[in-house]
């Protein structure tokens, strides 16, 4: 009887206490700034060097780019294959244009693998929609650039 | 020659009914959609997932299942056993020694049943998508009805995975298609 008085007193001390459970459907979990989620790319600033697709240690990706007029490399496609991908942040690391970056992306839940293999368009506007949900963080760097 | 409206109609094949009782039902112009969608909202609020981690994509799902997320919060609770699962969330990565026991379970569970490949491992290799022992996605032997990305998926990733299997099943209850692959 005194045990179960214990236990209960336990039990009934928690009950005031603020809830620890995240509604996850409902409430977005507040991700770090670096955290590493599904890619953004912004096409204008890459280079088509080709750096993140020799370090990625599953080859997951692949690009191609041409010369314009004014001799620049420009990209011309950019695929990450998300069946592979382990979100290691290499690509991110040797990109010397900040061109691909990570985002807080992280519904990517498909019902088919065919949808996982997503091209630059896809990627570009997970780059718009981190610009919409952040405009903190876009305001510091321009701050930081001046 | 019967020409009635009713027999021109495609015989519905409803889950647990013999072909004749399938045809009768045609026959008399009974539906039994009410029933099959009041049997996909039971299903999809009582998803029992198997524990089936096979590398630190477990963690994840431990996480996921734990106070923080509360995956009780959907009514699925963890089933240690094939016979009492509804899903199987294959966590890991799968060896090809590890194969043909997942299939085993897999054939060990009851229908309805279904199967969440959890992280890149279980979806096409990952990591190891050039190694010699690793088997290439466990659609190799198992039928996946959701693929979650991610190397591991953080357990909101895992529980949106989950969310969208349960959309599945009250989709496909009502009769419409879900692409698959």
């Amino acid at each position: 009887m005194i045990g179960f008085l214990k236990g209960l007193s336990v039990t009934l001390r928690q009950l005031p206490k603020k809830k620890v459970t995240l509604q996850y459907p409902d409430v977005k979990p507040e991700w770090p700034e670096r955290f590493r989620g599904v890619h953004r790319f912004i096409p204008e600033l890459c280079i088509a060097c080709n750096q993140c697709a020799r370090i990625c240690p599953t080859s997951c990706i692949s690009l191609s780019g041409e010369r314009d007029e004014n001799k620049k490399m420009k990209i011309h496609t950019f695929d990450i294959n998300f069946d592979i991908c382990i979100l290691c942040d290499l690509c991110t690391e040797v990109c010397p244009t900040e061109a691909v970056l990570m985002s807080d992306t992280f519904e990517m839940a498909k019902y088919s693998r065919d949808d996982l293999y997503l091209d630059m368009h896809w990627l570009h506007d997970n780059q718009l929609k981190y610009e919409q949900a952040h405009p903190d963080r876009f305001e510091r760097a321009r701050g930081e650039a001046d | 020659m019967d020409l009635t409206r009713a027999s021109q109609l495609p015989i519905i094949e409803y889950e647990g009914l013999t072909p004749e009782e399938n045809a009768e039902l045609n026959r008399g112009g009974v539906l039994l959609n009410s029933l099959e969608t009041l049997k996909g909202w039971a299903r999809s609020n009582s998803l029992w997932p198997m524990t089936l981690g096979l590398a630190c994509c477990a963690i994840e799902m431990m996480g996921a299942a734990a106070a923080h997320y509360d995956l009780d919060r959907f009514g699925m609770i963890f089933r240690a056993s094939p016979r009492q699962s509804d899903v199987m969330i294959v966590a890991g990565t799968v060896t090809k020694k590890m194969a043909p026991l997942i299939r085993r379970l897999y054939d060990q569970m009851a229908e309805p049943k279904w199967v969440i490949s959890m992280g890149v491992c279980a979806t096409a290799g990952g990591p190891y998508v050039r190694s010699y022992s690793v088997l290439k996605g466990v659609d190799q032997v198992v039928p996946v009805d959701v693929y979650i990305p991610g190397c591991p998926p953080s357990p909101p990733a895992l529980i949106y995975g989950l969310n969208m299997l349960q959309e599945k099943i009250r989709m496909e209850a009502r009769g419409k298609k879900v692409t698959r692959a």
